[in-house]
């Protein structure tokens, strides 16, 4: 009952609420677009240069390796918390893992153990490895769909959180990202999308910039043209 | 809300209050407090504006969330029915909550019926308005912040006095004390320290708790998503660690379409921290689906009206638009003065001096709607465009319709003002009178900082301009006529 109260108390406000409406202009339907011009690679990586993160620019797999290779030795990672995706494939993250004595962690083998002990694991990891549904040039974002196989955990608990994205990836602008979930259908938006500018950053003492509080505190992102 | 009034030196940053003009004397004679009000205009100021720099058509881009805000509560009832299908179809639950006691209420129920007890909460000016957390512990559930601000004033015992960085009134050397306790040794009063502290602390938090509440910053109709805006990461974690989910949410928040969003992103954090996007945004959509490894189990949506409704049919029903960005808060010199603790209630700053007398009777907090200069530098700050100043006058207005806040001193002497301007000889006698007295007598200083008998009451909190030594109109008739 203390809905249809509700709603037929926010009903009758609305209606009398009509007459105090603010007057109003025509909007182009592009208004906010920013967009970016020129080399969309090299504006993503400035950006999230900007916000905090370390982005590099490869033109090949074997050089986007070679980068992780060294992030992980950075993070020093003995197990490492991974999406399952196609762009990780061609990679060959498991072989660089396996070469470098580095255990994966992702959704197969999460799935063989009960959910305290997943969690644990999880937990545990020192690097997080994605990729990403979409980056935004003009704001460094990342945009992560999440599924089966591609969770929220990967960019969330470890320290640090590499993400390879490919060119194809990028979009010039937050409303062209929006446009693309559009195509997709709204009706399926994945139960949890997550938009990425930077590392996990607090100003909460004194105003002042300290990151790593949640979520990661290293960001690094790989591009690969 | 409390009507207790704060006896000792702090107590104005513990407990709801209605002694604006006492809490913002003692906020005014604390130095600590002063240096770091001092610093939020330079360090966010300057942040702000490089932002919206950046943003060609800043202008018509807020016009643009203002206007989908308008024309969503022209409308409200027919888009929270939607949203209300749109959550139910994704397997999630909304509940409708008269007042805040009615929301706490179902929240409490919703926890203990599962036998639930542990519970981490990403920061949420709503729980705050409806004192989610005394409730809970009361029903013997146990609440931890997971914020970094609100955890530190949790365990502090404060209430956030901003809307955006609630410890914003701490120092380092304050917050490293308070985090002391929990660590059971010293902290250095190191950020990165006090950080890492915090990390680890409620990292234990998250992998026991039960239970996520989180506020929503938006709440989209179409598809039943709620969006959470965050720069640590909390929010992710509240949403995906535990098995419940619980998003309580003022009923204002609900925007029509998915594409109705970017431009509410595009200038929320531009507006509230001076950057482009805030680190994490997140979209929520119902609960766990099958395969999913994280994310709640079970979703709840608890909408909230406690005295929106009334708001929304008068003509202060714009100051519904409000995104909670702290921008206004930011740009006032009052605020900037006094602090958010001075304010008394929930919400601290310009809106908040719209928003406590609506949401906690115009009577109990008759001091707010005159705790402004009117000078525009909030509706100037507001990513919506809010016509604060406007409304703060309005309730000004309303104060004079209200019998029991009538001041007779006062009703006198603008009754005698308004007959003296009325007479012109009268009005001659006066100022002649005025510059040839106080006027002659206050020549070294142009303000007087003390008014004779009950009219100092006016100069307890300010000072008073003193006449002129000598009167327009002989100024005018000696010199003035000489100048074109």
């Amino acid at each position: 009952m203390a809905r249809e109260a509700f709603l037929a108390r926010v009903k009758q406000a609305a209606e009398i609420g009509r007459a105090y409406r603010v007057e109003h202009q025509q909007l182009a339907p592009d208004v906010g677009y920013v967009g970016v011009t020129g080399d969309a690679c090299a504006k993503l990586a400035q950006e999230i240069d900007a916000v905090g993160g370390i982005a590099t620019i490869v033109d090949s797999l074997g050089q986007a390796r070679e980068i992780l290779a060294g992030y992980l030795l950075e993070a020093e990672a003995k197990t490492a918390l991974c999406w399952q995706h196609p762009l990780l494939m061609r990679l060959q993250l498991n072989e660089l893992l396996a070469e470098r004595n580095v255990t994966r962690v992702d959704y197969d083998s999460a799935n063989s153990l009960t959910q305290p002990a997943r969690r644990l694991e999880q937990l545990a990891c020192e690097i997080g490895i994605t990729s990403v549904d979409l980056a935004i040039a003009e704001t460094g974002t990342l945009l992560m769909c999440h599924h089966p196989g591609q969770e929220r955990l990967a960019s969330l608990l470890p320290p640090v959180h590499v993400a390879i994205v490919e060119q194809s990836q990028i979009v010039p602008d937050l409303l062209d990202a929006f446009r693309i979930l559009h195509e997709r259908g709204v009706q399926n938006l994945p139960s949890n999308i997550t938009l990425i500018t930077g590392p996990s950053k607090t100003g909460d003492i004194e105003l002042q910039l300290t990151t790593g509080v949640h979520g990661p505190g290293r960001w690094r992102v790989i591009i690969i043209r | 809300m409390n009507s207790s009034s704060p006896t000792t030196e702090t107590d104005y940053i513990r407990s709801t209050h209605h002694e604006f003009l006492a809490a913002s004397e003692k906020a005014l004679r604390t130095p600590s407090l002063q240096i770091i009000l001092g610093q939020l205009g330079d360090t966010l100021g300057q942040r702000n504006r490089d932002a919206w720099q950046q943003l060609p058509n800043s202008d018509l881009v807020r016009q643009r969330a203002r206007q989908i805000k308008d024309d969503t509560l022209a409308n409200l009832h027919e888009h929270l029915q939607t949203l209300e299908i749109s959550v139910q179809a994704r397997g999630g639950q909304v509940h409708w909550a008269d007042d805040g006691h009615a929301a706490s209420k179902i929240i409490v129920d919703l926890i203990k019926q599962r036998g639930y007890s542990r519970v981490v909460k990403s920061k949420s000016m709503t729980s705050e308005e409806i004192h989610l957390n005394p409730a809970l512990e009361a029903a013997g559930i146990t609440t931890v912040e997971t914020d970094l601000g609100e955890y530190i004033i949790q365990l502090a015992g404060h209430r956030p006095s901003h809307i955006v960085g609630p410890a914003l009134h701490l120092s380092a050397v304050e917050v490293a004390e308070i985090l002391s306790q929990p660590a059971g040794r010293t902290l250095a009063a190191e950020r990165e320290t006090l950080a890492a502290f915090a990390r680890q602390e409620l990292r234990q938090k998250f992998a026991e708790a039960e239970v996520g509440i989180s506020g929503a910053n938006f709440a989209v109709a179409e598809t039943g998503t709620i969006v959470l805006v965050s720069n640590e990461g909390n929010a992710r974690l509240t949403t995906a660690l535990p098995k419940m989910h619980i998003a309580v949410m003022g009923m204002e928040k609900v925007i029509p379409k998915l594409a109705d969003l970017p431009y509410f992103l595009k200038v929320l954090a531009r507006a509230a921290t001076g950057q482009k996007l805030s680190v994490y945004t997140s979209f929520v959509t119902g609960a766990r689906r099958a395969g999913e490894t994280d994310g709640a189990e079970e979703f709840h949506l608890v909408i909230l009206d406690n005295g929106r409704s009334q708001i929304l049919g008068s003509p202060l029903r714009e100051s519904l638009f409000c995104i909670r960005c702290g921008a206004c808060l930011n740009a006032c010199p009052i605020y900037r003065s006094v602090g958010g603790h001075a304010y008394g209630g929930v919400y601290a700053g310009p809106i908040g001096a719209v928003l406590t007398p609506l949401y906690d009777g115009l009577a109990a907090n008759h001091h707010l709607p005159h705790a402004s200069s009117l000078c525009g530098a909030c509706q100037a700050a507001c990513p919506v465009k809010i016509q604060i100043p406007e409304m703060l006058v309005k309730l000004r207005e309303q104060m004079h319709d209200e019998p029991t806040l009538k001041n007779g001193m006062e009703s006198f002497a603008y009754r005698m003002w308004a007959k003296t301007l009325k007479r012109p000889w009268l009005y001659r006698l006066s100022t002649w009178l005025a510059t040839r007295t106080v006027g002659r007598w206050y020549r070294k200083s142009p303000w007087l900082k003390k008014l004779p008998g009950k009219l100092h009451g006016w100069t307890k909190k300010r000072d008073f301009p003193a006449p002129a030594a000598a009167r327009f109109r002989d100024w005018w008739e000696k010199e003035g006529r000489h100048g074109s």
